[in-house]
C-alpha cells in the first residue's frame, strides 16, 4: 500500500474515532458512575479519576512513542540500516522501576479507600435488607416494619446499611450513581453502606448474570428528605387495605399528615427540570424533591419522575387486551382473595394472601413500576402483566392467567376479570 | 562439505499407505499436519463465534432489541465466550505450538506424536460436542464462567449446562495431553547447541504457556467434576439448599480462569516477539528480560485470581492483597511493551501485514493493560466490574492482544505452511478493517460501562444514554466482518495464486526458515547445530545477529541427548545446504525414522468422547460401558503398535 493510500485511510479512521469519543461526550448519561451522589461514590470517584487520568497519560506516552518509532524508523527506500542493539540494562531497569513507582501511587490510596468503604456502618444507620430473587428485588426495612419490592426509598443525609442476601442464584446490587456493586451470594450475608447526599430518582441494576431475565432485573431508587422518608415509611407500614377493599385513601392521608412533612417544591422543581435536558450528571439537589401533598401515599410524585427512570419497554405485539373491559376494584378485591395470586403474594390486611415467593403487593399501587422495573405501573401494563407475565418478561416465574393465552400452564381469567384484578391492585396505594 | 549423518537409528522405510486422502489426515502423527488440523478447526470456530458476536451486536444495536429472545441471547453470549476462548484462541495457539515448536527447536516431531494426534481429536470432539447443543435447543446459557448455583440442577434443569460442563471436561483433557507433550518436546528435543537462552522466543512463550496449562487445567477439571457430580449424581458441592458455599466455584474457577488469560495471551506475545525483530532487522530487545517477564507473568498469574471477585465481599484484607498482586503483574507486562518498542527503535521497519498486526497488538494491548490497572483497584473496580467497561477491557486484551498477535502469526507463517505468500494488498485491507472495526466496536464500550450499562444483558431500555455507543459498536462489528471476509478470500486465493515463498521469504532468523516451505515430513534432513539465538542470521546476515551472544562450541560432532541421556552424536555440517535443498529426498532415502501413522489415537478420542455422550444421554450405562471398553482397546492397540513401520 502506498503512503498516499495509507494516509487516505488513516485520516477518516482517526476522524471516526474522534467522532466516537466526542459523541460520548455529548451523550446524556443518567447512569454515569461519575455521578458520585454519596460519600461512597465520592471516594470511589476520586480514586477512579486518579486511575483514569494516570491511565490516559500512560496511554498518550506509549502510543506517541510508538507512532514516533513507526514514522522515524520506517524503511522507506529499502536500504535503511538497522542499528544493532540487543538490549540495554539501564533502560530496562528504568522501565521496570518507573511503573512500580507509579503503581505505588495508586496502591496507597487504593488500600486507604478499601478500608474506608468497608468499615462497619454507623450503628444508627438505616438498615435495609436487600433480598435478590429471580428476577426482582425485595427490600425490607426492619426498623420500620416495611416490606416492598423493586423500589427503594432512602433518606438524604442518613447512612443506609444494606444487608444483601439472595433467595436463589447470585445477583449484584448496583446503583451506578450511588454505590459500587456488591454481590448477593447464597448462604452469605454481604454488606455495603453509603449516605446519599442529594434527593433524586435513580436507576438500579442487577449486575451479576442470574439467568434468563437478568437484563430485566432492575429497580428504582428514590432519595428523599428525611421527613418525606418517614412519611413514606409510616404509610408503607399501614395496610393499604382492610379486610374489605378498597379503603386506602383515609389511611394514606392520615399517614401523610402524621409524617408532617410538608416541604417546598420550588427548588426541587428547578432541580428536576435543569437535569432533564442537561448534558452533565444531575447536580446535587439537597432540597427535597418530593411533596407529600402531591400524593396520598407519600410516594415520589410521578409527575416529577425524571424521564430515564420511567420504563419504556414495549409490550409484546402478540399480547392484546380487550379495551372495553372496565376494571372494578371491589370486584377485583373479592376475586383476589381466592385467586391463585395468594399462593405467592402477600397483601397485608388480606388474611388469605400470605405468599412469600413473589413481591409483597400491600402497596403495589404506590409503586411507579412493575415486573422488576421493566414496565410502568399503570392499568394497561398491569392487565397485560397478569394476562401473560411470561410473554411480558422472559422466564418470568409468574404464570400466565389470561384465558386462551398459550404457555406452559392454562390461563383461567377473562380480560374482564383481569381488569378487575388490575383495578384492585392499582387501588393499593 | 561434510554431510555425513551418523544418527544411531535403524534405517526404516516410511509407510506409503497413508500419504494422501482422508485417511492420511485421520491417521496422521505428523506435527505439521496436526498443526494444520488445529488451524483449520479453530478458524472454523472463529467464524462460528464471530457469527454469534454478530447476532449479539444486532440485538444490542438499539434499545429493547428483539432480534433474538432473551433465552437465545444468553446462549449466544455464553457460547461466544466459550467458543472464542476454548475453541479459537487456545487451539489457534495450539496450531502454532504444533507447527512451530519442532521447527523452531530443530526437531523432527514432538516427543509423543500419537498423543499429539489424540489431543487434536479430543479437541475436535469436545468442540463438536459442546456445539451440538444448538441442535437440541439446549446451548449452554450460564456464561463462560458458569457461576454456581445458577449452573446447579435446580436453577438449570435442562441439558444446556450438561453440554457445557462435559464439553469443557473433554477440551481440558485435550489441553492437558498437549501441555505435557510440548513440555517434554521442548526439554528434550532441542537441537544441539540450543540451550534455553538460545531458544526462539515463541517457543519460550509456548513453553511457559504449557506450564500454565498443566497447572491451571487440573483446577478447572476439579471444579467441573464437582459440578458434574452435583448434576448427575446428586452430590452437594454447589447445592445451596444443602448449605453449599457458591464461592467455592468462584475461587476454583478463577484460580484456573486467570492463568487462562495468560494462556490466551502469552502465545500471541511470542508471535509478536518473533515478527517485530524480523521486520525491524534487529534482534529482540532484551531477550532475557522478555523471557523472565514471561515467567514472572505466569508465576504472578496464579496469585491474582480473586481480582475477578472484588464485588463478592471478601473483606478488606483479601481485597488489598489481590489488588497489590494485580498491580505487580502490570510491571512485567509493561516491560514487554517497552521492550517491543525498544526492538523497533533504531530498526529498519518494513510494514508487512504480519508486522502491522504485531504493531496492532502493541498499540491495542496497551489499552487493555491500562484499563486492567484500573480494575486492580477494588473500590474503582466495584464501579467497573460486570459492566461494559470490563467487556471493553478484555476485548482489548483478547482481540487487540491475542487475535492481533495470532493474525500476525498467520500472515508470518502462512508461507511456511503453504509454500506461498498471502497477498499483502488484501492483507492490508484485512488489517485496517479489523483494526478500525475493533476499535469502533470496543472503544465505545468503555463509555457504556462508565455510563452504567451492565454486562450480559439481552436488552436495555431506551433513554439510558446507551444508544449512540451501542450503534457505534455494532457498526464496528460490521467492519470486522468485512475484514474477516478479506482474510478468508486472501487465505484461499493465495493458496493457489500466491507468490512462491521459498525457504525464507521474510529474512527470518530462526531454524524454521532454514528448511523448505512447506517442510518435508522429517523437517530437517540434518539436525542443525545452533550457536546463537539467530542461527539463520548467523549464516545469511551475520551483521544482524552480531550483537547477540554467541557460543564458542567447536564445529563438528554434536551430541544428541534424549531425556538427559546421550543417545548419539551427529556430524554437524558446516552449512545448511542439505536442509535448504530444493529436491526433497524422502525420509527413508535419508534413513530418517518417522513415527508411523496410526488411526488408534483417533479411535481412542472417539470412544472417549462417546463415554461422555453416554453420560449426557441420562447416564446411559450400556453406551458408556461399550465406549469405555473401546477406549481401553484402542489405547491397548496404540501402545502395542510399533513406533517404526513393520517390514513387509
Amino acid at each position: 500500500m502506498t503512503r498516499a493510500l495509507r494516509m487516505r485511510w488513516l485520516t477518516p479512521a482517526l476522524a471516526l474515532l474522534l467522532a466516537a469519543s466526542l459523541s460520548a461526550c455529548n451523550n446524556f448519561t443518567p447512569n454515569t458512575i461519575f455521578g458520585a451522589h454519596s460519600e461512597f461514590g465520592h471516594s470511589v470517584d476520586l480514586l477512579t479519576r486518579k486511575l483514569l487520568y494516570l491511565g490516559i497519560v500512560v496511554f498518550i506516552l506509549v502510543e506517541t512513542l510508538l507512532m514516533v518509532i513507526l514514522v522515524k524508523f520506517r524503511d522507506k527506500d529499502g536500504n535503511r540500516e538497522a542499528k544493532q542493539i540487543h538490549g540495554n540494562a539501564t533502560l530496562e531497569i528504568g522501565w521496570t522501576l518507573v511503573p512500580a513507582v507509579i503503581l505505588a501511587f495508586i496502591a496507597v490510596p487504593t488500600i486507604k479507600t478499601i478500608f474506608e468503604t468497608q468499615a462497619k456502618a454507623m450503628p444508627n444507620a438505616l438498615q435495609v435488607e436487600v433480598i435478590g430473587h429471580q428476577w426482582w428485588w425485595e427490600f425490607r426495612y426492619p426498623q420500620y416494619g416495611v416490606v416492598t419490592a423493586n423500589e427503594l426509598y432512602l433518606p438524604v443525609g442518613r447512612t443506609a446499611n444494606f444487608a444483601l442476601t439472595t433467595k436463589d442464584v447470585l445477583h449484584s446490587f448496583w446503583i451506578p450513581q450511588l454505590n459500587g456493586k456488591r454481590d448477593l451470594i447464597s448462604n452469605h450475608t454481604n454488606y455495603i453502606w453509603f449516605t446519599p447526599d442529594s434527593a433524586f430518582a435513580w436507576n438500579g441494576f442487577c449486575a451479576e448474570y442470574c439467568g434468563t431475565s437478568h437484563a430485566n432485573m432492575r429497580f428504582k431508587v428514590f432519595t428523599v428528605s428525611p421527613a418525606d422518608f418517614e412519611a413514606w415509611a409510616a404509610h408503607q407500614k399501614t395496610n393499604a387495605i382492610g379486610s374489605t377493599p378498597p379503603a386506602p385513601a383515609v389511611a394514606a392521608a392520615d399517614s401523610a399528615k402524621a409524617g408532617g412533612a410538608a416541604v417546598t417544591t420550588a427548588a426541587s422543581a428547578k432541580g428536576t427540570t435543569t437535569v432533564g435536558n442537561g448534558a452533565a450528571p444531575p447536580p446535587p439537589v439537597v432540597t427535597p424533591v418530593m411533596n407529600v401533598s402531591d400524593t396520598a401515599s407519600s410516594t415520589y410524585p410521578r409527575a416529577k419522575l425524571p424521564e430515564w427512570v420511567i420504563p419504556k419497554t414495549p409490550t409484546p405485539a402478540a399480547l392484546t387486551f380487550d379495551a372495553s373491559a372496565e376494571g372494578d376494584a371491589a370486584r377485583g378485591g373479592a376475586l383476589f382473595k381466592t385467586a391463585p395470586c395468594i399462593a405467592c403474594h402477600t397483601i397485608r390486611g388480606v388474611p388469605t394472601a400470605q405468599g412469600i415467593l413473589a413481591p409483597n403487593l400491600t402497596h403495589v399501587g404506590s409503586r411507579t413500576t412493575i415486573a422488576g422495573g421493566l414496565y410502568p405501573n399503570d392499568m394497561k401494563h398491569l392487565e397485560l402483566w397478569i394476562k401473560n407475565a411470561p410473554a411480558m418478561k422472559p422466564g418470568s416465574l409468574m404464570p400466565l392467567f389470561g384465558k386462551a393465552e398459550k404457555g406452559d400452564t392454562p390461563g383461567v381469567y377473562t380480560d374482564q376479570q383481569i381488569a378487575d384484578l388490575a383495578a384492585y391492585l392499582s387501588s393499593l396505594k | 562439505m561434510a554431510t555425513t549423518v551418523s544418527l544411531p537409528l535403524p534405517a526404516a522405510h516410511t509407510s506409503h499407505k497413508y500419504e494422501s486422502g482422508l485417511w492420511s489426515w485421520l491417521a496422521t502423527t505428523d506435527h505439521k499436519r496436526i498443526g494444520q488440523l488445529y488451524l483449520y478447526t479453530s478458524l472454523f470456530w472463529f467464524l462460528v463465534g464471530g457469527i454469534e458476536a454478530g447476532i449479539i451486536r444486532m440485538q444490542l444495536y438499539g434499545p429493547n432489541g428483539h432480534v433474538v429472545t432473551a433465552q437465545t441471547y444468553n446462549e449466544l453470549f455464553t457460547m461466544h465466550g466459550t467458543t472464542m476462548i476454548f475453541l479459537v484462541i487456545m487451539p489457534l495457539s495450539a496450531a502454532f505450538f504444533n507447527y512451530l515448536i519442532p521447527l523452531q527447536i530443530g526437531a523432527r516431531d514432538v516427543a509423543f506424536p500419537r498423543l499429539n494426534a489424540f489431543s487434536y481429536w479430543v479437541f475436535l470432539f469436545g468442540g463438536l460436542f459442546i456445539n451440538s447443543s444448538w441442535f437440541f435447543h439446549a446451548a449452554p446459557n450460564a456464561g463462560w464462567f458458569g457461576y454456581a448455583p445458577l449452573t446447579t440442577r435446580p436453577y438449570s434443569p435442562g441439558l444446556n449446562i450438561d453440554f457445557w460442563v462435559i464439553g469443557l471436561q473433554i477440551l481440558g483433557i485435550s489441553s492437558l495431553a498437549a501441555g505435557f507433550n510440548f513440555i517434554t518436546t521442548i526439554i528434550n528435543m532441542r537441537a544441539p547447541g540450543m540451550h534455553f537462552m538460545r531458544m526462539p522466543i515463541f517457543s519460550w512463550m509456548a513453553f511457559i504457556t504449557q506450564f500454565l496449562i498443566i497447572l491451571a487445567f487440573p483446577i478447572i477439571t476439579v471444579a467441573l467434576t464437582l459440578l458434574m457430580l452435583d448434576r448427575f449424581f446428586g452430590t452437594n458441592f454447589y447445592e445451596v439448599s444443602a448449605g453449599a458455599d457458591p464461592l467455592l466455584w468462584q475461587h476454583l474457577f478463577w484460580l484456573f480462569g486467570h492463568p487462562e488469560v495468560y494462556i490466551l495471551i502469552l502465545p500471541a506475545f511470542g508471535v509478536v516477539s518473533e515478527v517485530l525483530p524480523v521486520f525491524s532487522r534487529k534482534p529482540l530487545f532484551g531477550y532475557p528480560v522478555m523471557v523472565y517477564s514471561g515467567i514472572l507473568i505466569a508465576f504472578l498469574g496464579f496469585g491474582v485470581w480473586a481480582h475477578h471477585m472484588f464485588a463478592v465481599g471478601m473483606g478488606p484484607i483479601a481485597d488489598s492483597f489481590f489488588s497489590i498482586t494485580t498491580m505487580l503483574i502490570a510491571i512485567p507486562t509493561g516491560v514487554k511493551i517497552f521492550n517491543w518498542l525498544g526492538t523497533m527503535w533504531g530498526g529498519s521497519l518494513r510494514f508487512t501485514t504480519a508486522m502491522k498486526f504485531s504493531i496492532g497488538l502493541v498499540a491495542l494491548f496497551t489499552i487493555g493493560g491500562i484499563s486492567g490497572v484500573m480494575h486492580s483497584s477494588p473500590p474503582s473496580d466495584l464501579q467497573q466490574t460486570d459492566s461494559y467497561f470490563i467487556v471493553a477491557h478484555f476485548h482489548y486484551v483478547l482481540f487487540g492482544g491475542s487475535m492481533m498477535g495470532l493474525f500476525s502469526g498467520l500472515y508470518f507463517y502462512y508461507p511456511k505452511i503453504t509454500g506461498r505468500l498471502m497477498s499483502e494488498k488484501i492483507g492490508s485491507w484485512h488489517f485496517w478493517f479489523t483494526a478500525i472495526g475493533m476499535n469502533l466496536t470496543f472503544f465505545p464500550m468503555h463509555f457504556l460501562g462508565l455510563d452504567g450499562m451492565p454486562r450480559r444483558i439481552s436488552s436495555y431500555d431506551a433513554g439510558q444514554g446507551w444508544e449512540q455507543n451501542n450503534h457505534l459498536a455494532s457498526y464496528g462489528a460490521l467492519l470486522i466482518v468485512i475484514g474477516t471476509i478479506f482474510f478468508a478470500y486472501n487465505w484461499f486465493s493465495s493458496m493457489k495464486s500466491g507468490k512462491v515463498a521459498g525457504n525464507d521469504p521474510w529474512g527470518g532468523a530462526t531454524l524454521e526458515w532454514t528448511i523448505p516451505s512447506p517442510p518435508p515430513d522429517y523437517n530437517f534432513a540434518v539436525i542443525p547445530k545452533v550457536t546463537s539465538r539467530y542461527p539463520l542470521w548467523d549464516r545469511k546476515s551475520p551483521r544482524l545477529s552480531s550483537d547477540v551472544p554467541h557460543g564458542s562450541e567447536p564445529e563438528g560432532l554434536a551430541e544428541i541427548a534424549l531425556a538427559g541421556q546421550k543417545v548419539g552424536s551427529v556430524q554437524v555440517p558446516s552449512d545448511t545446504k542439505l536442509n535448504a535443498a530444493d529436491a526433497h529426498p524422502t525420509a527413508s532415502a535419508l534413513g530418517i525414522m518417522m513415527p508411523t501413522p496410526t488411526i488408534r489415537p483417533f479411535l481412542a478420542a472417539l470412544s472417549l468422547g462417546s463415554v461422555f455422550i453416554g453420560l449426557i444421554m441420562h447416564k446411559n450405562l450400556p453406551i458408556m460401558l461399550v465406549a469405555a471398553a473401546c477406549f481401553v482397546l484402542s489405547l491397548y492397540g496404540w501402545l502395542l503398535t510399533p513406533l517404526e513401520p513393520e517390514h513387509h
